[in-house]
């Protein structure tokens, strides 16, 4: 999320852009270059659209075609059956593109990576043969020579550069806004880590939708102004696979995921093809299409994630890294922490949950109660299922059997960001951080959830911050924390929305005894503040000294639960842990008369011994 | 039914000849995926080399020609694949190991993506640089196998697709077998599985992909080959082909060869019998689909594994 | 050196200086008034798929287009404008849409003197082109069969070819005569195979619209097809299961027309067993012999807008000469004819101006010299910019070359109806 001042800066930039273009139009006074500055502002707007949910979302498309070939034919057709001006149609277009990727995106988007793109493929590739079926091998769009302007036919090829300019504008614009709204910020958890967002109460499914929604309609409006512009259509000309590769190109070319690199890539690549194709294709036929091969091939050898994202590296490693954003006062909009009523009761109940993987039971009858206010920890083994039941609480598994209740309400078959909106948060045993994105911004993504203002949510992003102790790091990016930093940030994401119960997945693996310490005192405080804690481990010594409570769970089962202290006497728990074996030299061992025993030092002797 | 049983069975005997073509051009970029998760877009290219190979080396420069009619375009086919072998290699070792490997081994990391646009660039440079070298003539290779056939009752197999259906299976099976039983193929397969848990075990993974890559168009250009004794081409024909490879590899499941071989024959067969209910101009839509369909219930595609998915 | 790329192209400008050179030393005698008239050019324009999978198409109607180029310019240029010479400017139109209008915006703009032009093979290309051409009003005349082309109202539009509409109305009862006359039965029912593509589709219209029931013949195999083809197997099997009495082929491109007749002959309804009648120049090319072999293709029987007629003999041999091929085709014929016409027109416009010259093309009625030689019927076009008059042709494989065999005044051979 950029800074208020920085988004004015795009601003200005997309004014003088747009000055410049005009500018150049007036200047170049010749059709030809006027025609191909009009392709280059098309097709940079499909590369923007494309940019929407590729580049952001990480949903790779090879079938944006789909929406350009769409408006190209509802403006042809609207014109050549219905006598509708593309003034009427093109507006139109814009709703076309957001049903088509309604229709598209609903059965498309249980799929992901490789197999969505692949499958994107089909859409346009079928609809090429469905129209070619109809009977539209190849549309003249009528010359009207009364009513020209009426029918956006200008004499003057500027105008269609004008017209281009500003459907280009106002895909930056919107663009840009995306980028700095919780659309944007949601969509780049999304692409790099889904799971995590869904989580942190993105709702994942509804953003995919809308920017391909969004993305289908700017694409779709952009085929339909090509079509005024070429005023010949075929199947192939805009349905063609090489339509959807054009997008793809340009922003990959450009550097995708970024505002300019798909301009850049669109004022580069095409009056290049164009060029090679005047300069060469006479002389040797084909000679263009390997230069323009080669060219490709050695930027990116060059830069492999476009031009603008490696000339971006170049500027900030001369640059030193921006300092660390003023403190701000954090914000009196930020509604004060729930007290937790004390002695409510159970916060969150398990009654016989049960899920199975095949024939494997993951989790076998479930019953847990966690009390408001506590400090509730979980341990069992590796593969006793504790985060299978982490993951059927906030949603991502659906249990196959049994119900649970959140604050006397059932969740049971919830959405993960529909669990955290009532007010679970979580985290994950290996962190699921956004790594591209600063820490300031990770929490963000968390923080939506809690505030559907995106400057309140940013205030209590920072006050989560300070809260695990990281507020000193907000800028930095998340991929170049240490383990303990990841962790705490992790934590204020998870405690940014002010939920009532986070669920801590092995907080405390791998980290050393100094950071130990921290992270303790700052779960130890989650309780002081009111919010309810539930806790996996399987290092055992920290454990019974934190939770008021802990159950353990072993293959899929609860076997026993209790204060600290009882539960590690338990015979079952020792068995689990060690194995029976162990279990009979813990028999055989003489506890020395007169002196404290620590149950957890018993255990965690054990563990070192069998090298877990 | 608006077809007779012996329009069904001819339909279907069509579907699986052609289909055998499609499911070997498919364990080619099936081999490719699965040991480097690399979009190729330039593979119906490296077919089409494969097809010219086997032209010049009957019809051509004739160095087959001894061969005869029968025989020669079946040895073509063959001598096309470690032709484009080399293409391949050499494509992998100055091109392609700087985009991939292990330091693109998360193909959905943001820059990986890179390696579409060159294997885009690849294609461009192939199909234009066909069209100076080959020539735009359309051309083919002439055999009485193209249009001949053994008859058994009413139904009629070409021999050319027939003699391709049993070169497809039995080199499809090679490659199986040696993937799943070489020391080489097994090395490959565990670097397509984890390339950093493969660097670890001292699997040599840029040599490793070099394989695959070169195996991989190689093993399409064969097909290609094929092919050519009953189409005719130029250097464009590569555009054809490449969409239905890629829908038979996703249908067979990303990364498996036997998948990749299944998911081709399929789409051989939905297009052959798609013409029995549909309008022939619907084919191709039919073929996607029944694509659509397929990974919209089996996202992992027919024979993929659950975990590839996400 | 006829042809200039474009005007930026360094080197071949540099040779074109080299031979305008060369030209000047070669006639020493002639004195400063003869050397001004040789510096003199005159430009027209030829667009058309150079690269691409329509290349080949291009490519022979460029071959055949400086041929014309340097015959003409041999013959002592354009009389009436002190014999200045034909100047050949062309460009790719590429594999698309765009990269054809981008051609065709360029030629308008870059070169400004362009006083005619040509192309651009696939009827989509030529819609695209010409919509840049008639707003620049360069005239402009083409091959391409679709009738949309000649359907806006466009004034600076010429097509040579007779319409699909006008192939359609023609072929069949001239097939079905020829039938009549050698077999002394007429075929009561028909087939059809086709691709999608504009051609055919306009070339049926009016024969599914009742023109084969007022033909006495019944449709028993009705098959469209999108292109490209993977197999013809279901295709044939339906030709197979009904059994017409002859099959209207309308298949555009060669890679499909060489599927669709081995696959005949391997259900053995080849070597007339089911005479063909085609449409389109791909059943005449060279390449279709050469892939399928001469003898599937011996009889079959198609009708094409153009195709070497009578009196052509030389100009077929030098073109062989020239470029090594072994016949000349539609591509080549039209690339060599519409050069010859816009010479005519610039003869009898008497200056280098396209207005003129398009009302020159548009006042034309020609019947003798080089440019009529080339088109079937006189050259004279109807206020859409349509040929009028336009007798269609039919060609035949007879000994492994495709000939004309109709109309009798244009045929080089005879036709026969092929029976078993």
């Amino acid at each position: 999320m950029r800074t208020r001042a920085e988004t004015r800066r795009q601003r200005w930039a997309i004014l003088a852009v747009a000055v410049a273009v005009l500018a150049l139009s007036l200047v170049l006074r010749s059709a030809y270059f006027e025609l191909v500055l009009t392709e280059v502002l098309l097709w940079a707007v499909l590369s923007l659209a494309w940019n929407i949910l590729c580049g952001y979302g990480g949903y790779f498309s090879f079938g944006h075609a789909a929406f350009w070939g769409l408006g190209a034919y509802v403006v042809a057709l609207g014109l050549i059956d219905f006598n509708l001006t593309p003034w009427a149609t093109i507006p139109f277009c814009a709703l076309v593109g957001c049903v088509a990727g309604a229709a598209i995106g609903f059965p498309t988007f249980r799929l992901r990576g490789h197999y969505f793109a692949l499958a994107m493929l089909a859409y346009p590739l079928a609809m090429l043969y469905v129209f070619q079926w109809l009977g539209y091998q190849e549309l003249a769009l009528p010359m009207k020579r009364a009513t020209a302007f009426l029918y956006m036919q200008f004499a003057d090829p500027r105008g269609y550069v004008v017209l281009a300019l500003g459907l280009l504008v106002a895909t930056l614009l919107i663009s840009l806004w995306v980028e700095n709204s919780r659309f944007g910020m949601s969509l780049l958890a999304i692409k790099q880590n889904e799971p995590a967002a869904e989580a942190a109460g993105i709702n994942t499914w509804r953003w995919k939708m809308l920017a391909l929604m969004l993305s289908g309609a700017l694409a779709a409006m952009a085929g339909g102004l090509y079509a005024v512009v070429l005023l010949v259509l075929t199947p192939d000309t805009v349905f063609g696979i090489l339509v959807s590769a054009q997008p793809l190109i340009l922003a990959l070319f450009g550097g995708v995921g970024s505002l300019w690199g798909p301009v850049i890539g669109a004022m580069t690549l095409v009056p290049l093809a164009e060029g090679l194709n005047a300069e060469l294709g006479s002389i040797l036929p084909g000679i263009q299409g390997v230069v323009y091969g080669v060219a490709l091939i050695v930027i990116i050898l060059y830069a492999p994630e476009g031009i603008y994202w490696r000339v971006l590296d170049r500027i900030s490693r001369r640059r030193p890294a921006p300092p660390a954003e003023a403190r701000l006062p954090v914000a009196a909009t930020v509604a004060a922490l729930p007290q937790a009523p004390a002695g409510v009761g159970d916060l969150l109940v398990l009654r016989g949950v049960g899920l199975s993987f095949g024939g494997l039971r993951a989790l076998d009858g479930v019953d847990l109660a966690v009390p408001e206010g506590g400090l509730y920890g979980i341990i069992g083994p590796n593969g006793a299922g504790k985060t299978t039941l982490f993951n059927a609480i906030n949603g991502f598994l659906t249990p196959d059997r049994g119900t649970i209740e959140f604050a006397g309400a059932p969740i049971t078959g919830l959405r993960p960001n529909r669990i955290c909106r009532r007010g679970i948060g979580r985290t994950f045993q290996v962190v699921r951080a956004f790594s591209r994105m600063t820490v300031l911004e990770n929490v963000i993504v968390g923080a939506f959830v809690g505030s559907a203002d995106d400057t309140v949510a940013r205030q209590m992003a920072l006050a989560a911050l300070d809260r695990v102790g990281l507020g000193g790091r907000a800028n930095a990016i998340a991929g170049g924390l240490t383990t303990r930093e990841l962790r705490l940030m992790e934590l204020a994401r998870a405690l940014a929305p002010h939920p009532r119960l986070v669920l801590l997945d092995e907080t405390l693996a791998g980290l050393g005894h100094d950071d130990l310490d921290g992270i303790l005192g700052v779960i130890r405080q989650l309780r002081t503040d009111g919010v309810t804690v539930l806790i996996i481990e399987h290092t055992m010594q920290a454990m019974v000294h934190l939770v008021d409570h802990f159950s353990v769970l072993d293959h899929g089962r609860l076997i026993a639960a209790g204060r600290p202290d009882d539960v590690v006497r338990d015979q079952r728990v020792i068995e689990a842990y060690l194995g029976k074996k162990w279990l009979d030299r813990v028999a055989a061992i003489e506890t020395p008369p007169g002196r404290e025993e620590n149950p957890a030092a018993v255990l965690s002797g054990f563990k070192e011994e069998t090298g877990r | 039914m608006p077809f007779s049983l012996t329009d069904f069975l001819q339909a279907l005997a069509a579907g699986i000849l052609v289909g055998s073509a499609y499911a070997l051009m498919c364990v080619g970029l099936g081999i490719i995926f699965g040991a480097m998760r690399v979009i190729n877009f330039a593979q119906g290219d490296f077919m089409m080399l494969g097809m010219y190979a086997a032209f010049y080396l009957t019809t051509g420069f004739g160095v087959l020609a001894f061969l005869g009619p029968y025989a020669g375009p079946i040895v073509a086919a063959f001598l096309a694949g470690p032709i484009v072998y080399g293409v391949g290699w050499i494509t992998h070792r100055f091109i392609m190991s700087r985009v991939t490997g292990v330091g693109a081994a998360d193909s959905e990391g943001a820059g990986a993506y890179g390696q579409i646009l060159v294997t885009l660039g690849l294609s461009l440079i192939l199909q234009n640089g066909g069209l100076i070298v080959f020539g735009s003539t359309p051309t083919g290779i002439l055999t009485p196998l193209a249009h001949s056939s053994w008859e058994i009752g009413d139904i009629l197999l070409n021999k050319g697709r027939c003699l391709s259906f049993v070169v497809s299976v039995v080199v499809a099976g090679a490659v199986y077998l040696f993937l799943s039983h070489t020391r080489v193929g097994k090395g490959l397969r565990a670097a397509a599985d984890n390339t950093e848990a493969a660097v670890y075990m001292g699997i040599d993974v840029d040599r490793a992909h070099r394989l695959a890559w070169s195996l991989g168009v190689g093993i399409t250009a064969v097909a290609g080959g094929l092919v050519a004794s009953s189409q005719s081409f130029q250097p464009y024909v590569g555009f054809d082909f490449v969409i239905v490879m890629y829908a038979g590899v996703v249908l067979g499941g990303l990364g498996s060869i036997l998948g990749a071989f299944w998911g081709g024959l399929l789409i051989g067969i939905v297009q052959q019998m798609a013409t029995l209910v549909l309008p022939y101009q619907l084919q191709n839509t039919a073929i996607f689909v029944v694509f659509l369909l397929i990974i919209f219930l089996r996202p992992q595609g027919i024979f993929g594994r659950l975990s590839e998915r996400t | 050196m006829t042809t200039t790329p474009t005007r930026r192209a360094i080197n071949a400008g540099l040779a074109l200086a080299g031979a305008r050179a060369l030209g000047a030393i070669a006639v020493p005698g002639l004195g400063i008034a003869s050397a001004a008239a040789q510096a003199k050019s005159v430009k027209i324009a030829m667009i058309a798929p150079l690269s691409g999978p329509w290349a080949r198409q291009g490519q022979l109607l460029r071959m055949g287009a400086e041929m014309a180029c340097d015959d003409i310019n041999k013959a002592g240029g354009i009389a009436k404008l002190g014999g200045a010479k034909l100047n050949l400017v062309v460009a790719d139109a590429g594999a698309s849409t765009e990269s054809a209008k981008d051609a065709a915006q360029r030629l308008i703009a870059q070169q400004p003197d362009l006083v005619g032009g040509f192309g651009s093979w696939l009827s989509s290309f030529t819609l695209a082109v010409t919509e840049v051409t008639e707003r620049a009003q360069l005239p402009w005349l083409t091959l391409s069969y679709s009738d949309a082309i000649t359907n806006r109202g466009f004034k600076f539009i010429f097509q040579t070819s007779p319409t699909a509409d006008d192939q359609a109305r023609n072929t069949l009862p001239t097939a079905l005569d020829l039938a009549q006359k050698v077999t002394g039965k007429r075929p009561k029912t028909m087939g059809i195979i086709m691709d999608n593509t504009a051609s055919p589709v306009s070339f049926v219209k009016p024969l599914l619209g009742g023109g084969i029931q007022k033909l006495g013949l019944k449709l028993l195999v009705n098959e469209v097809y999108t292109p490209p083809l993977s197999d013809a197997t279901p295709l044939v099997e339906k030709v197979r299961s009904n059994r017409p009495d002859f099959l209207l082929l309308l298949t555009s491109a060669m890679p499909d027309c060489k599927l669709v007749l081995e696959k005949l002959d391997e259900f053995n309804l080849g070597k007339g067993k089911v005479p063909l009648v085609g449409n389109g120049a791909p059943f005449g090319v060279p390449e279709l012999a050469k892939t399928i072999g001469t003898d599937l293709l011996e009889g079959l029987l198609f009708s094409v807008a153009n195709w070497p007629m009578k009196g052509q003999e030389k100009f077929v041999a030098d073109f062989k000469k020239r470029t090594g091929e072994p016949w000349v085709t539609q591509d080549g014929l039209c690339g060599y004819g519409h050069v010859q016409i816009l010479k005519a027109a610039l003869d009898s416009a008497g200056a280098a101006d396209r207005l003129k010259v398009a009302a020159a093309i548009r006042a034309m009625d020609l019947t003798t010299g080089p440019a009529a030689a080339c088109f079937p019927g006189p050259i004279k076009f109807d206020a859409k910019g349509r040929r009028e008059d336009v007798p269609i042709l039919f060609a035949q494989w007879q000994k492994g070359v495709p000939v004309t065999v109709f109309p009798s005044n244009l045929a080089v051979a005879k036709p026969f109806w092929p029976t078993v």
